[in-house]
């Protein structure tokens, strides 16, 4: 672990993190599956693009999408992608995103097609994340961990933008172009090393918003129902 | 010259036909190029494999009109685990077909050649060589180039199999001379980009290479014979990165792609053009008269997403060819590129085919045209040699008449969900070709 005086921000100014969203699905549907953390491989490697089998999943010049898919997509709003990130941890210190006011709802944007004339056929997110400060040099690092989680956590079908948010860091373009293209970003995740901190950031993220006690009572909860407590 | 934009048009165009989906790689799958000489496709991919397809081709018979009669099939013939450490991110062939080269993430470039098949087969029961493709492979890898700093991200042989060329996120491109005994040996390095460097690629028609930069620029080198490899210009305009590039047939126009989601066409102005427009000539060498290449068109609103790939083709007779484009918004578009109406005139680009959703969800990393047939290209009076390698990997010629207008309307396009897809140009967009 870092020494406090070698962080960048030794003192982040925590917030309160607002209640979880209601709706936030700890119980999840078979079509749901992809929202339920327990399904993804916590320690695949490097993030792979799911394709589904192309047969099915395919619209081609009007045939009709996977319906799935389509059912998915419809559930999808700012809020539910801001649970997705909420729970991520800073690379430095032990405190969700959220508690940083690094991410927030208002600053995620969805489209989805027919939103609005000339929206894309496409749904597309953005997301905007603000450093906790203006030389944060863990924002690119911040920013990576957000484009796996919504990588592993959206449906493909999803185009993701990840931008710093207007105005909070002095290397705002040259980050959002990196954190954007995703040859650089691809390499980046080949790195082992950076994949295991990225990997770190992501541990808790499926708390949504949950604190670590209540995370852990219910994980005892389930012990129980399961049969497996004493 | 202006800058025309090419805006869409309120008439959509017919969709590209959809001739095979293959399942491709376990991964992103990065970039297709279709063997110039065999009926080999070579894909490679995030996998780190580089997969070979064989198409074929039966028709009526000979005589018989291609168009409607013709099928097209492809099949797996090889899986090459390349032993690259890393994601293999782009394949090119040598003109001659024989040679292959991979870039990849781990910073080299492998040389791949095919061994005899007495060599790496198996002899069956009757004495005769029987090669195993899936279990012994018959690509075997002949060299590795080193040198690169960091990713490698393209490579490129040149129109006479003489030099390639690689490019990396070091910034830097390098340029390796292709010696008899089958060694590399590097002439340049080129540090001449600020960023690093997404795509190398040749002119068909002299010893000219362009690259394309996360820096958003375009650089043209040339070699000086008294002197060494020196970038003459940088063409400037898009507004993100450039990341993808495709001369035109003639070698007079060049195609690229960016993330700022446009295709710019860049024209080359020769040197009694230059004149005429008060510009100073560039590059100009010992052998070679000076010239200048300006921004023409800028297809503009096709796409949504970054463009990630154009391949400029032959077409029509009397057009400056084909060019197709794709990118993260999963669409296909495919341009005849006529000549420009008047002297001070931009080429113009028609949309003749396109498709939405080409590979689904995914986005589209490359797309690439057929392989011309020999007779065509050097306009030679030879018949058309296509050596097809069929189910049992004999060579045979294909001889007939009707293989003279070649692959050439056959397109391929690599995905993140590691699918290859080949596409045909319908026939109704060809006119009365």
């Amino acid at each position: 672990m870092n020494a406090t005086a070698t962080k960048d921000n030794a003192n982040p100014t925590v917030y309160r993190p607002a209640a979880a969203a209601a709706g936030s699905g700890s119980t999840s549907s078979s079509q749901d599956w992809w929202r339920d953390d327990a399904v993804h491989v916590a320690d695949s490697k490097a993030p792979f693009y799911r394709s589904g089998d192309p047969a099915t999943s395919v619209a081609i010049n009007g045939m009709e999408i996977d319906g799935q898919d389509a059912e998915l997509r419809e559930e999808i709003d700012a809020d539910e992608v801001f649970d997705l990130i909420r729970s991520v941890t800073d690379p430095e210190h032990p405190l969700t995103l959220e508690e940083l006011a690094v991410v927030n709802a208002a600053h995620i944007t969805v489209t989805r097609p027919g939103d609005h004339p000339g929206a894309p056929k496409y749904p597309c997110v953005r997301l905007e994340f603000t450093p906790t400060i203006p030389h944060c040099s863990m924002a690119t690092l911040i920013g990576l961990s957000l484009r796996v989680r919504l990588l592993h956590a959206l449906p493909p079908a999803y185009k993701v933008d990840i931008l710093i948010r207007p105005g909070t860091h002095q290397s705002e373009m040259a980050i959002n172009k990196q954190l954007n293209d995703k040859e650089r970003v691809a390499a980046a995740l080949e790195n082992e090393h950076l994949f295991g901190v990225v990997k770190g950031c992501l541990e808790s993220a499926s708390r949504r918003g949950a604190t670590e006690d209540e995370w852990a009572r219910k994980a005892d909860e389930l012990a129980k129902e399961m049969g497996i407590a004493v | 010259m202006g800058e025309p934009s090419s805006t869409p048009s309120s008439s959509s165009a017919p969709p590209l036909e959809l001739i095979t989906s293959l399942p491709g790689h376990n991964d992103r799958a990065w970039s297709a190029a279709w063997n110039p000489r065999t009926n080999l496709l070579a894909t490679c991919s995030t996998d780190r494999d580089v997969r070979l397809f064989s198409h074929s081709r039966s028709s009526g018979g000979h005589g018989d009109t291609m168009e409607g009669e013709e099928q097209v099939r492809f099949a797996l013939r090889e899986t090459i685990p390349t032993g690259h450490k890393r994601t293999v991110r782009q394949v090119a062939w040598s003109p001659s077909g024989r040679t292959l080269a991979t870039a990849s993430f781990d910073s080299t470039v492998g040389i791949w050649q095919q061994l005899p098949p007495s060599e790496s087969g198996v002899v069956d029961a009757t004495g005769s060589a029987n090669p195993s493709s899936s279990s012994t492979g018959m690509w075997d890898c002949i060299g590795t180039l080193e040198g690169h700093e960091s990713e490698c991200k393209s490579v490129t042989f040149n129109r006479n199999g003489t030099l390639l060329a690689s490019c990396s996120r070091d910034k830097s491109v390098w340029i390796w001379e292709v010696q008899p005994d089958g060694d590399f040996e590097c002439l340049s390095v080129l540090m001449e980009h600020s960023q690093d460097v997404k795509c190398v690629r040749w002119s068909p028609r002299e010893d000219l290479l362009a690259s394309a930069s996360y820096d958003d620029t375009i650089r043209l080198y040339l070699d000086d014979p008294s002197d060494d490899w020196f970038c003459y210009t940088t063409l400037t305009g898009h507004t993100s990165t450039v990341w993808s590039l495709s001369f035109s047939p003639c070698g007079n126009h060049l195609a690229s792609a960016s993330d700022d989601s446009t295709v710019r066409i860049w024209s080359r102005l020769d040197e009694v053009q230059c004149k005429a427009r008060g510009l100073q000539p560039q590059g100009k060498v010992a052998g070679r008269a000076g010239d200048r290449w300006v921004c023409t068109n800028v297809l503009k609103g096709w796409f949504g997403r970054t463009v990630y790939s154009v391949d400029w083709a032959k077409g029509r007779e009397g057009t400056l060819g084909r060019l197709a484009a794709a990118g993260g918004d999963g669409r296909i578009c495919v341009w005849e590129i006529a000549q420009p109406e008047g002297e001070e005139g931009a080429p113009v680009a028609t949309l003749i085919a396109s498709v939405e959703d080409a590979h689904g969800v995914s986005d589209i990393n490359c797309v690439s045209w057929g392989p011309m047939c020999k007779a065509e290209q050097d306009g030679g009076e030879d018949a058309a040699r296509f050596e097809e390698i069929g189910e049992d990997d004999d060579a045979e010629m294909g001889g007939n008449g009707s293989d003279t207008w070649g692959w050439n309307h056959l397109l391929a396009s690599t995905a993140d969900d590691g699918s290859l897809r080949v596409w045909r140009v319908p026939i109704v967009s060809l006119g009365s070709a």
